[in-house]
């Protein structure tokens, strides 16, 4: 087996927060010291960016039958394509995994068809129906890496509150995702002008923030860590700085949708900007992108919702919630934050690779010597466009088709080896 | 007579329109409902569709009567009758009704935008008869007609549309028909079904009643639906009667020629006095004899600007 020396590359390592110039060798599957270095092949990488490979903390499928839709054959080929070694599933699958044996089952699928890092989350309330708990430890031994209900929230607070204690006692991560349905139960989209004109409504951004504050007061009373997932109002950043100040444990990812969208694209009645939760105003957007550079909002996570076409095209009020996203997040991050005057390299992949890994526990953000060599290429000159049809994912209700990009992910190595 | 061309083939709702093309449409209606019986087979052979997903009396029997007086054969379908109960999609239901051989799709439909999701996937022409509560263009229409009848020119009138809003596809397409022709709209009601946020569209929120009804040229009325927000956005029809409802008293805050318009269906002694509205400032009935000439109007410039 020969060493790869990536030669002449900008290298990104957001767990040292260096960012410079260099060449980086790995054997077999770790990175290692160029004084270790024996029998090398030499890859020319001068001019492209070197960092390590992304993390995703909500990606969502919606096959694991052999049918026709997003399975993790073809998911974890659309995370590899935008730069992710690493992607966590939500557990809103079919079998649902509220317990271990279909966690070991859905294991089994990984194992024959992943081509990257599958984790899996396991559903906080039996049947993610918000009644009973699912058996938060058992899951945990069976390999879960956090636990949620996304992309549903508990709505009964004792069962939120009682899940959160409970899995303290495994150090198991709590993912929220939230939202109270009593105020927004037909919510199709954001309280806003554009919905105002449409007809539509009926998601405020309230719903979002008093289950916000109910994350933030149950983190604090028990000091114990819940993670919020895609928070998307304005008040919401406010509520989780303050929090934050405070030193509560609380921790919040975007959706890279929420950073660089509004609800006016919805105006057309186009399916594939119904996002979960809905794309919201200017100030929203401004609000998040200045909560991720001052460290309110940790991660960026791409809300991948695969949804099949027949299902996706129809009347906007009937259609479900969701866009894809994994092929495009790094692109669109990079692009939205990168004219923002606290913009680093460095940041950017604090947000998508080393936060979300310390998040769920797991290795990743690092190139360090004895790092796992999970390496993403990056091409900063590639122009490209984005054809939602030649995607990997099998899904396509990506509201950025036809979007043109500056850079593109031109290799991923997986420990050590190129997918 | 020859009737004019219209751009789109379709009619999707007020927003959209110029100032000229709803005069457009008046000025056609106004020819046909003046014109005599035998004359108006404008729509000789043409196959009109009435796909009414959602209950509908007036606006039904308007637009079949409407197709019949310009000799248009006419085929309604209302939902508990069609595939959609059996779980066809309204797309696929749209897509056969097309390949039957529809010469124009008439749409009631609960989904706001399901008339332009039809219009991008079928060639033949759709008319809006109300989506959810996003437009209700012909009803808008048959209103500015009215009231150009019984008020004159719409320009700098003051004009209040009073009730449930937040939920009103008629007080949305109202609100474009009456602004694009100069009127001053103020929408009214309680602060729940009139949120502030209207005023995002340019228009008058107001949750004073008086104050909203002071010197306005013409009122209209809106149904509240007190069976669609639960109670949740009102506490009770009582209540809404005795702080909005329109009575003889109240209606002396009004100017003293301006009219009363109503949607319908009117619950009388809830949103109006039943007195008021048999009284000679009401034009209800007026609205409904004009929405047939509206949509005489609407159907031909439609369906004769396709070419199959």
């Amino acid at each position: 087996m020969k060493t790869i020396c990536l030669k002449g590359g900008r290298i990104i390592d957001p767990s040292t927060e260096k960012d410079e110039k260099g060449d980086l060798y790995f054997y077999d599957d770790k990175i290692i010291s160029p004084k270790d270095a024996k029998n090398t092949e030499v890859i020319d990488v001068t001019g492209k960016i070197i960092f390590p490979g992304l993390v995703d903390l909500r990606c969502h499928i919606n096959d694991l039958s052999g049918g026709n839709g997003e399975n993790i054959f073809s998911v974890t080929r659309a995370a590899a394509a935008g730069g992710y070694s690493t992607i966590v599933l939500m557990p809103n699958l079919n079998p649902i995994p509220d317990n271990p044996a279909t966690i070991q089952f859905i294991k089994d699928q990984i194992k024959r068809d992943a081509c990257i890092n599958v984790k899996l989350t396991g559903c906080l309330t039996k049947g993610s129906n918000g009644k009973a708990l699912a058996p938060l430890g058992s899951l945990k031994n069976a390999g879960v890496v956090a636990i949620t209900d996304s992309p549903l929230s508990p709505q009964d607070n004792q069962i939120f509150c009682k899940a959160v204690e409970y899995a303290s006692m495994f150090d198991l991560p709590v993912i929220d995702l939230p939202r109270d349905l009593s105020l927004s139960e037909n919510g199709n989209a954001h309280d806003g002008p554009s919905a105002l004109k449409m007809g539509l409504g009926g998601y405020p951004r309230i719903a979002e923030e008093l289950f916000v504050q109910r994350a933030i007061s149950i983190s604090r009373s028990l000091n114990t860590r819940v993670h919020l997932s895609s928070i998307s109002s304005f008040a919401s950043v406010d509520l989780i700085k303050e929090a934050k100040n405070r030193d509560v444990m609380i921790t919040a990812d975007v959706s890279p949708q929420h950073l660089a969208l509004t609800e006016t694209k919805i105006l057309n009645y186009d399916t594939n900007f119904k996002t979960t939760p809905p794309l919201r105003e200017e100030v929203d957007r401004k609000y998040l992108i200045d909560g991720l550079m001052d460290g309110t909002i940790d991660c960026i996570s791409t809300a991948h919702e695969p949804i099949k076409e027949y299902e996706k095209n129809i009347e906007y009020d009937l259609a479900p919630t969701g866009v894809t996203s994994l092929e495009t997040a790094f692109n669109i991050s990079l692009q939205q934050l990168s004219e923002h005057p606290k913009f680093t390299w460095v940041n950017l992949l604090k947000f998508m690779s080393l936060r979300p890994s310390e998040i769920i526990n797991v290795e990743g953000g690092g190139l360090r010597v004895g790092s796992t060599a999970n390496i993403v290429i990056f091409d900063p000159l590639k122009k490209w466009k984005y054809h939602s049809s030649k995607s990997k994912s099998r899904a396509f209700n990506t509201p950025f088709n036809n979007e043109e990009f500056h850079g593109k992910v031109s290799q991923i190595y997986l420990n050590g080896k190129a997918i | 007579m020859e009737i004019p061309k219209w751009k789109t083939k379709n009619l999707l709702g007020i927003e959209s329109l110029s100032k000229f093309e709803i005069r457009k449409i008046l000025t056609l209606a106004k020819k046909l409902k003046h014109e005599s019986v035998k004359n108006k087979s404008y729509l000789a052979g043409k196959r009109i569709v009435n796909l009414f997903m959602e209950p509908s009396t007036r606006t039904r029997i308007a637009f079949e009567l409407a197709a019949k007086t310009l000799h248009a054969d006419v085929i309604s379908i209302a939902e508990k009758s069609s595939s959609l109960t059996k779980g066809e999609t309204l797309r696929d239901t749209a897509l056969n009704i097309q390949a039957l051989g529809a010469d124009a799709i008439v749409l009631r439909h609960s989904s706001p935008g399901s008339p332009l999701l039809l219009s991008r996937i079928i060639d033949v022409p759709i008319i809006n008869a109300g989506d959810g509560a996003h437009e209700h263009p012909s009803q808008a229409l048959l209103d500015v007609y009215t009231l150009e009848e019984k008020i004159g020119p719409l320009d700098g009138k003051k004009i209040t549309i009073l009730g449930d809003i937040l939920f009103s596809r008629v007080a949305r397409s109202n609100f474009w028909a009456l602004s694009k022709m100069g009127a001053k709209v103020t929408l009214a009601g309680p602060s729940t079904l009139v949120p502030k946020s209207f005023e995002s569209m340019g228009a008058i929120v107001s949750h004073d009643l008086k104050e909203s009804l002071a010197d306005a040229d013409a009122v209209m009325l809106l149904r509240i639906q007190h069976e669609r927000q639960s109670s949740s956005h009102f506490p009770s029809l009582e209540e809404y009667t005795r702080i909005f409802g329109l009575n003889k008293y109240r209606s002396k805050w009004l100017k003293k020629d301006a009219v009363i318009l109503h949607p319908g269906p009117i619950n009388r002694g809830v949103e109006i006095d039943s007195e008021l509205a048999d009284s000679a400032n009401s034009v209800i009935l007026d609205q409904v004899t004009n929405g047939v000439a509206v949509r005489m109007a609407i159907l031909c410039l439609c369906t004769l600007s396709y070419k199959k």
